[in-house]
């Protein structure tokens, strides 16, 4: 079920009234409703792929109790590895079987060995990524013992399974979630009028933003030899918007319905456009995984502790893995690479942690300074998001050969005006409210009737100006 | 919570007072004619109604006998034409219809429309018989394979289109489907809004897929002739010319010819160009004027 459907507006009212108005006084009863509901919108897509979630629930929940048993640090070992086996090995099949299939006969042939292995036809899992890693966090929590395991089967399902980040994240911990199932919610006025501000600022960078860009974006690439450099710079452009109003709209969503239930999920995502470098980039982008990453693998690594040598290998490794994670080809590697490559100088002088407080923070505009660091940031990002968005290396390596020729400083052949313009609405929007969780979090400022005319213009703008419905991007990372 | 859920209804309301207001305005759904069933049990449209197609990039006139359209200034040496969605046209402008067309091409006749989108053949012949009124010299019925077997109850029943059952040698007149409905939702223009831009079934989630059309082939061969037939014994048909569509059966159209109707089969395998949109089989007003161009031809030549 899309968050952008009919089908999601008919059933979140619904969900909402049960829960509140006839489970709200059983925890347990509370916890189930979650639980079907969200095996209901999982199923809305492909029922067939309930039993992963469910199998997946049931493996890390009984191996977090066998966790508990026992002390020896063998069969702990031996527990932690079976959770990781069947969690990634789920994921490796359906997500890379056919691109590591594909790499070894395309390796083969090179060598002159043909080979004639046959790839198999199978659909990924919406959001499978998202899921595995949370369960995973569960599983290697409980064995560090920085969480207990649970004994309540339907409150770890509900967990598992809850739909507002069920198939695109935020990626939550269980040490942040979990515990959330175990407490009775109240309902809270505030907090549930945020959550309505966040899902309408979610919808807005989603329908209006992220759908209007994809239209372009699409357009460009698909035809990358027919414009001028210019033009590509701009697709680039579009796309950036289109995956940041895409993904950051969906986690505004999924965070802002979580609060109508009465929980608290981790923020993903903290205007990353606005970062002075790449570290700063990174800190703010895919907070969820970036930080997901940094504790289960970079740290057990050895994260930044040792030389250079060790420095190299874990930054790269982490970067690599973030962009295999993303989808099985061979451009999201290169864009994990390409993101290491312009990280590694600040880490290796030391001057990774330099941003860390919010651009020009106090102040409306920022100094020169700081302009010129955002669009230096923003332009290398632009630079790897072609390889995240084209079909293979190749396409992207033409279409940046196409950006850096002689046309790059001839006019545009596509200017849409109006999506410019509210490209240019939406930067401003979220400048000014840069401070905030997300950008219109803020707004008791104004009184009553403007706030509300506020709110109106905006469903005015995703009335008037809604692109074709597109599925959220990240439904198939 | 109480206090939420009024908040959260009067902000509902007051969003789709303005979402009404800017689907309006900004034409972002077409405007829908209604539609009655009169005495004969002939579905036409409520007259003297206009409204703008989507994105208000031109308007569409029901005329005041209820059929798309411009009258024509006279009615002498008058040329029905008949049809359906091709020809009640909806999707393009009044000087892209086949009846002005067909008039800026042979003067002598004048000419008027009379189509609505569902009517099949057996219905075109009932359209024909009423407006015999009007003293017709001719009339053109523009018609597609698909509109033979919708007209026959023993090919499949529909309930919302005239059939003939072959079996009781009757017409059954059909019937609008969930009226009360659609006048709500052609009405509440959000609603039909929502209703268009998110649909319910997933099969029209998919991306439309491009048109290419193709050459057809005769399907219920039996029922076709018992139609035929019923129709040269109920019906005149000596004054019918009737416009197949491109890569319509050649079969059928032999079948029409040897019972004795005068036959125009359009052609476009000729043209580069294609007559269509992309994603939907009517034609442009490239393919309409190439019609045009066609049937005039074929009325001169018989003149």
């Amino acid at each position: 079920m899309l968050f952008n459907s009919i089908e999601f507006f008919v059933f979140l009212p619904i969900v909402f009234v049960l829960y509140w108005f006839v489970t709200a006084k059983y925890l347990k009863a509370q916890n189930l409703l979650i639980a079907i509901a969200s095996y209901v919108f999982y199923g809305w897509w492909d029922w067939r792929f309930l039993s992963l979630i469910a199998f997946s629930s049931i493996i890390d929940y009984t191996i977090g109790l066998l966790l508990q048993r026992t002390e020896v640090k063998s069969k702990r070992k031996a527990l932690l590895w079976i959770s990781i086996c069947v969690n990634l090995g789920f994921l490796g099949f359906f997500k890379y079987y056919n691109f590591f299939i594909q790499s070894l006969v395309d390796s083969f042939t090179l060598l002159g060995q043909p080979l004639s292995i046959n790839s198999l036809n199978i659909i990924l899992p919406v959001g499978i990524s998202f899921y595995t890693f949370q369960t995973l966090s569960y599983t290697i929590d409980v064995y560090n013992k920085k969480l207990e395991p649970t004994k309540d089967f339907i409150a770890f399902s509900a967990f598992v399974s809850f739909f507002p980040q069920l198939v695109a994240g935020p990626i939550e911990r269980a040490t942040n979630l979990l515990p959330q199932f175990y407490s009775k919610r109240v309902f809270k006025y505030d907090l549930a009028i945020n959550g309505m501000r966040q899902v309408l600022w979610g919808l807005f960078k989603k329908v209006v933003i992220a759908d209007n860009c994809a239209k372009y974006a699409n357009i460009i690439f698909n035809n990358y030899e027919d414009y001028s450099g210019s033009t590509l710079v701009l697709g680039a452009f579009f796309f950036a918007f289109q995956i940041y109003g895409d993904f950051s709209g969906y986690s505004d969503i999924a965070i802002g319905v979580s609060r109508l239930f009465g929980f608290d999920l981790k923020r993903n995502f903290a205007f990353p456009y606005f970062s002075r470098d790449i570290a700063e980039f990174w800190r703010r982008w895919h907070i969820s995984l970036s930080t997901w990453f940094r504790d289960y693998l970079y740290i057990p690594l050895g994260g930044s502790r040792g030389g250079i040598k060790m420095k190299l290998r874990n930054t790269f490794i982490i970067f690599i893995v973030s962009g295999f994670w993303h989808g099985a080809n061979w451009t999201f590697i290169v864009w994990g690479a390409l993101n290491a490559i312009y990280f590694l100088p600040l880490l290796l002088t030391n001057k990774n942690r330099v941003n860390t407080n919010i651009v020009a923070e106090g102040k409306y505009l920022p100094s020169f300074k700081e302009i010129r660091q955002m669009a230096i940031t923003f332009f290398i990002t632009l630079i790897a998001w072609v390889f995240f968005r084209a079909d293979s290396v190749t396409h992207a390596f033409l279409y940046l050969k196409g950006i850096f020729s002689s046309s790059l400083f001839s006019y545009f052949e596509i200017f849409p005006v109006t999506i410019l313009s509210l490209l240019l609405f939406f930067i401003i929007i979220e400048w000014l409210g840069r401070n905030s969780e997300f950008a219109i979090e803020n707004v008791d400022f104004m009184n009553k009737p403007i706030r509300w005319g506020f709110y109106v213009g905006l469903i005015v703008l995703m009335f008037a100006y809604t692109g074709e419905q597109q599925e959220f991007i990240y439904f198939q990372f | 919570m109480l206090k939420f859920i009024r908040n959260i209804v009067l902000f509902i309301i007051a969003a789709m007072i303005a979402g009404e207001v800017v689907v309006r305005i900004t034409h972002a759904v077409s405007d829908v004619p209604q539609r009655i069933i009169d005495g004969d049990g002939i579905q036409k449209y409520y007259p003297n109604q206009t409204g703008y197609s989507l994105n208000g990039e031109h308007t569409w006139l029901i005329n005041e006998l209820g059929w798309p359209g411009e009258l024509p200034k006279s009615y002498d040496n008058l040329v029905l034409i008949i049809g359906d969605s091709f020809v009640e046209n909806f999707m393009n402008p009044n000087e892209c219809h086949q009846a002005p067309l067909l008039e800026d091409r042979v003067n002598e006749y004048s000419f008027l429309e009379t189509a609505r989108s569902g009517v099949s053949f057996i219905e075109a012949f009932e359209i024909a018989k009423q407006m015999d009124t009007l003293n017709p010299v001719k009339s053109l019925l523009y018609i597609n394979d698909s509109d033979f077997y919708e007209s026959v109850k023993e090919i499949s029943e529909k309930q919302d289109i005239t059939q003939l059952d072959i079996s009781k040698s009757r017409v059954i007149h059909g019937k609008m489907k969930s009226p009360g409905i659609k006048k709500v939702l052609y009405n509440w223009k959000l609603m039909y809004y929502f209703y268009n831009r998110f649909p319910l079934n997933f099969e029209s989630k998919k991306p439309p897929k491009k048109y290419v059309p193709k050459e057809r082939t005769l399907k219920h061969a039996n029922e076709v002739d018992g139609l035929l037939n019923y129709i040269k014994t109920k019906y005149r048909i000596t004054d019918k010319i009737l416009v197949f569509h491109p890569y319509s059966s050649k079969k059928l159209i032999t079948k029409c010819e040897e019972v004795g109707f005068k036959v125009i089969s359009l052609d476009s395998s000729n043209d580069s160009n294609s007559w269509t949109f992309d994603f939907d089989h009517h034609w442009t007003c490239y393919g309409h004027e190439q019609v045009a161009n066609q049937v005039a031809r074929s009325l001169k030549s018989s003149h």
